[in-house]
């Protein structure tokens, strides 16, 4: 599965991107296994927080990063890398 | 794939109005679950404060050490001694610089109008590169050194940040589209006043830049963003160029950022230089105030447009200045020279 991550917003309103394919990546595998994007909560109006969109295969969410957690968060960071 | 989120305001009207009871419930549900529970307001305006009265700063710094967790431990409160940690010990001359802006430039008794403690954690998460106003408090990470420095350093990410409380406290811009960029606007504006005011600058004389020494050593810019000359912030390979629009022409329009709300404040942004060099002198004082009085003054709704705004603040001039004055001209030159009034 093809898993692209755009970050956008935060005080710098920097854009950064990454995508991943979960083929060559069992720990990704693994975590898209674990992630239902249907269940996440549309991001809140935390002013300048970094807000998420992760589209894996064609389905898409958006998600602040308040909202940010469990295997959806080692997801976004795994494929972002650290600094994401 | 395109991806859309539902603008907050859309949502409460779902929540309020959906005559399907099952989208109505999930729209509630979601509103739950959103940031909406944090953020707190005053529905009435705190009576004004006596003229002799002096106001007091509370301020409290808390150091998340390195975890996503707020508040964190405190490690400074009101008269405090320093701490000898440099982001806690500016974090707290900062909101002291920033209360005494608004205290004695405006009359404000700090974020709500009312002496509402000032509460800063700093060292949040691993080199975390933002600062965020979450509803309550501010929040600082320390950058990762390579593109970002420590977000505490400027003053003026202070002023922004604190600025979104304010904003919450008044005018209540919902953080979407148009009226978020005034959001983002108000915050930028009032954080480059802070700074001018800090430095003695007149409006000739001041750099109208946000973020000033934000950027590491060796990333092509000067800052995050210009409220002179929008767009022209930084052009570097890592971090992309500045994407700033100066004019209604070049209006972005976006679902990401919340709408461009970072992207399209530079708008109202140049429209606040615009008018703040035509009076000329200290920007705070003119300029400054009639922003404010706007900001402040009840007559906004939370979903304000560009243009609704603008003639707001030509208003606001009018009623300060007279209609007639330079002051008021200057305000209505400004927002016709980024194409908002045509």
């Amino acid at each position: 599965m093809k898993v692209s991550i755009v970050r956008t917003g935060g005080f710098a309103g920097i854009e950064r991107r990454a995508q991943s394919d979960s083929a060559g990546d069992p720990l990704l595998a693994r975590l898209v296994d674990r992630v239902d994007l249907r269940a996440v909560p549309p991001p809140g109006r935390i002013p300048d927080q970094f807000l998420y969109e992760i589209d894996i295969d064609g389905e898409c969410a958006v998600v602040g990063e308040a909202q940010l957690s469990g295997p959806l968060r080692e997801l976004v960071h795994h494929v972002l890398g650290r600094a994401g | 794939m395109r991806c859309t989120i539902v603008p907050p305001h859309m949502l409460e009207r779902l929540a309020g109005d959906a005559a399907d009871p099952a989208l109505r419930d999930r729209a509630r549900h979601t509103l739950a679950l959103t940031s909406a529970q944090f953020t707190e307001r005053r529905t009435l305006a705190p009576a004004p404060p006596a003229p002799a009265e002096d106001f007091v700063p509370r301020r409290t710094i808390h150091d998340a050490e390195h975890r996503e967790e707020l508040p964190g431990r405190t490690v400074r409160a009101e008269g405090g001694p320093a701490t000898g940690d440099a982001d806690v010990d500016r974090s707290y001359d900062w909101l002291g610089i920033t209360f005494d802006f608004f205290e004695t430039v405006y009359r404000r008794n700090s974020i709500d109008g009312a002496g509402l403690e000032m509460i800063s954690t700093v060292h949040y998460g691993d080199r975390y590169q933002n600062a965020f106003w979450n509803g309550r408090q501010m929040v600082y990470g320390d950058g990762d050194g390579v593109i970002f420095t420590a977000f505490t350093g400027p003053l003026d990410v202070t002023g922004h940040e604190l600025v979104h409380g304010i904003t919450q406290y008044t005018a209540n811009l919902e953080y979407y589209g148009q009226s978020g960029a005034l959001n983002e606007s108000m915050s930028d504006v009032f954080g480059s006043l802070i700074k001018q005011r800090h430095l003695g600058h007149t409006a000739d004389r001041a750099d109208w830049l946000i973020g000033q020494g934000l950027l590491a050593e060796g990333v092509a810019g000067v800052a995050l963003r210009s409220l002179k000359e929008p767009g022209t912030a930084y052009d570097d390979p890592r971090i992309g160029k500045d994407p700033q629009p100066g004019h209604m022409d070049d209006y972005v329009e976006t679902y990401r950022d919340n709408g461009g709300v970072h992207i399209n404040s530079g708008i109202p942004n140049r429209a606040f230089h615009l008018a703040a060099t035509a009076i000329g002198g200290n920007a705070w004082e003119k300029a400054g105030r009639v922003w404010y009085d706007t900001l402040t003054g009840g007559a906004l709704s939370t979903t304000i447009e560009f243009a609704a705004f603008a003639a707001e603040t030509v208003r606001t001039a009018a009623r300060l200045y007279g209609d007639t004055a330079a002051e008021t001209e200057a305000v209505r030159n400004a927002w016709r020279g980024v194409g908002v009034i045509r």
